[in-house]
């Protein structure tokens, strides 16, 4: 149960800050389980703010998508910070751009919401079709209830929510500035049943699947958009020079353009679901992103976002790193 | 696959090591299969793992890249670098469905003709065995 009031009085006392620019939250969307993101920059505007197990958008990716334009001459330039309200996941990516120094430390100032689980909008939609009036949600004693327009239903919390809550080791923020509530309870483990189930197959078999799936890609890019690690101010995708990737829509470009996004997640992926869940045509994009979060587990004992002490995984090595694949 | 099928391997070799240790075989007159592409980059680890995609969708059946022996890189560190990059980019092609023994890696210095001939003879015949790289080329544009 989060108190909504309290959330909002955390916001407007945040909001008065003399070092806070604006505050990146989350407000009920145009229709359905639709949520948007909100951006508060001034006390009045916190009475949008919510915080429901609708909330599935990762804010942290606003940081760096924001646009930055130039200071006028003779202005100075706003270094105030920017207030975003982070689930368990969002603060493994803040945390892991700050190792990065993507951002800075004294640029953000982090809210943590401790979440029980955030439900996948494609699952409760296809249970739920065609409401168009605002759905409100909340976790109510380990179950989630939605108030649909035809009265209250109560779910159990697996049936409906995201894949990545199941294996959710993170539901607490590793980083907060200030906290929305107490802690939750660990309830996921990460045992990649479904990356080991996929990996058993045959070469074949698999080159069959992702096939399938890389066909249908229709290369919008909005996995890339949406990701809270792609922030790069020159993307090989963008380039023409070299063209890295073509812009033909076909299987050799799709793959090449897949395993491109993959691999540059590797060692920074932090399982927040997002390109999965705008992906237009339900490309399983996060099983390629966690086979790489298990190979790095396992090859390197190395889990990216968690350890504000650590070194990117790629841009360090060990002497004794495994060497078994080489010839 | 046929019975002929010769492979079309593109090899990153390094500058100071590998490319090297490649000539040396050849001025030795060691004979070894002739289906290389060699590219010489300064260091494995210059090579990007696109360069690995980008030569399997131009029609390349496997890729090899070799290095100096780790800790005898030219530049320190290079091929350690090399090595954590492509331990996992050999294993995310092979969860897509690409034969793991189309990538290749090894290890040969400038003074181990013979050691280049083991490797280019083991990455040909098991590019044989897998045969032509059918998953994703790039359509050719006969002009």
């Amino acid at each position: 149960m989060i108190d909504l009031e309290k959330l909002r009085d955390l916001a407007r006392e945040t909001i008065s800050r003399d070092d806070v620019k604006y505050l990146i939250g989350w407000k009920p969307g145009t229709h359905g389980f639709r949520i948007s993101p909100h951006f508060v920059s001034n006390p009045e505007e916190t009475a949008e703010l919510i915080f429901s197990p609708l909330c599935s958008n990762n804010l942290a990716t606003y940081l760096t998508l924001t646009e930055k334009r130039p200071v006028p001459r003779g202005e100075q330039p706003d270094t105030r910070k920017v207030a975003l309200m982070v689930k368990g996941c969002d603060s493994r990516a803040v945390l892991q751009q700050l190792t990065e120094q993507g951002i800075t430390k004294d640029s953000v100032y982090v809210i943590g919401c401790p979440c029980e689980g955030v439900i996948d909008i494609k699952k409760v939609e296809g249970k739920y079709p065609g409401i168009l009036d605002q759905v409100e949600a909340r976790w109510e004693n380990g179950k989630i209830s939605l108030y649909l327009p035809s009265g209250k239903v109560e779910m159990a919390r697996d049936d409906i929510v995201a894949e990545k809550c199941l294996t959710c080791r993170y539901p607490n923020p590793v980083i907060a500035d200030v906290s929305l509530r107490e802690e939750v309870e660990v309830k996921g483990n990460n045992t990649f049943d479904d990356v080991k189930k996929m990996e058993a197959k045959s070469t074949q078999e698999k080159w069959a699947f992702w096939q399938g799936k890389f066909n249908s890609c229709i290369r919008c890019y909005a996995c890339r958009n949406v990701c809270p690690m792609c922030y790069c101010e020159e993307c090989i995708l963008d380039k023409t020079n070299p063209t890295w990737i073509q812009r033909s829509v076909n299987i050799s470009e799709n793959t090449s353009f897949q395993l491109a996004r993959a691999f540059h997640l590797a060692g920074r992926c932090v399982e927040c679901g997002e390109c999965e869940r705008v992906c237009p045509v339900n490309i399983p994009l996060s099983h390629l992103n966690r086979k790489l979060v298990k190979e790095v587990m396992d090859k390197f004992g190395f889990e990216p976002g968690v350890d504000p002490e650590a070194k990117p995984l790629l841009v360090g090595y060990r002497p004794n790193d495994k060497e078994d694949f080489i010839l | 696959m046929s019975e002929n099928f010769e492979p079309n391997v593109v090899a990153f070799l390094c500058n100071w090591c590998s490319y090297a240790g490649a000539d040396l075989a050849g001025t030795s007159r060691t004979e070894y299969p002739p289906n290389l592409n060699v590219i010489r980059v300064m260091c494995s680890g210059r090579v990007n793992p696109m360069f690995v995609v980008n030569a399997l969708q131009q029609g390349a059946d496997g890729i090899l890249i070799s290095g100096c022996h780790p800790g005898d890189c030219h530049y320190m560190e290079g091929n350690f670098f090399a090595r954590r990059r492509f331990a996992l980019m050999k294993e995310l092609l092979d969860f897509v469905g690409v034969d793991q023994r189309r990538f290749n890696m090894s290890w040969v210095s400038a003074s181990e003709g013979a050691k280049w001939k083991d490797v280019v003879g083991k990455v040909v015949h098991s590019l044989k065995e897998a045969g032509p790289f059918e998953e994703f080329p790039r359509n050719k544009i006969d002009w």
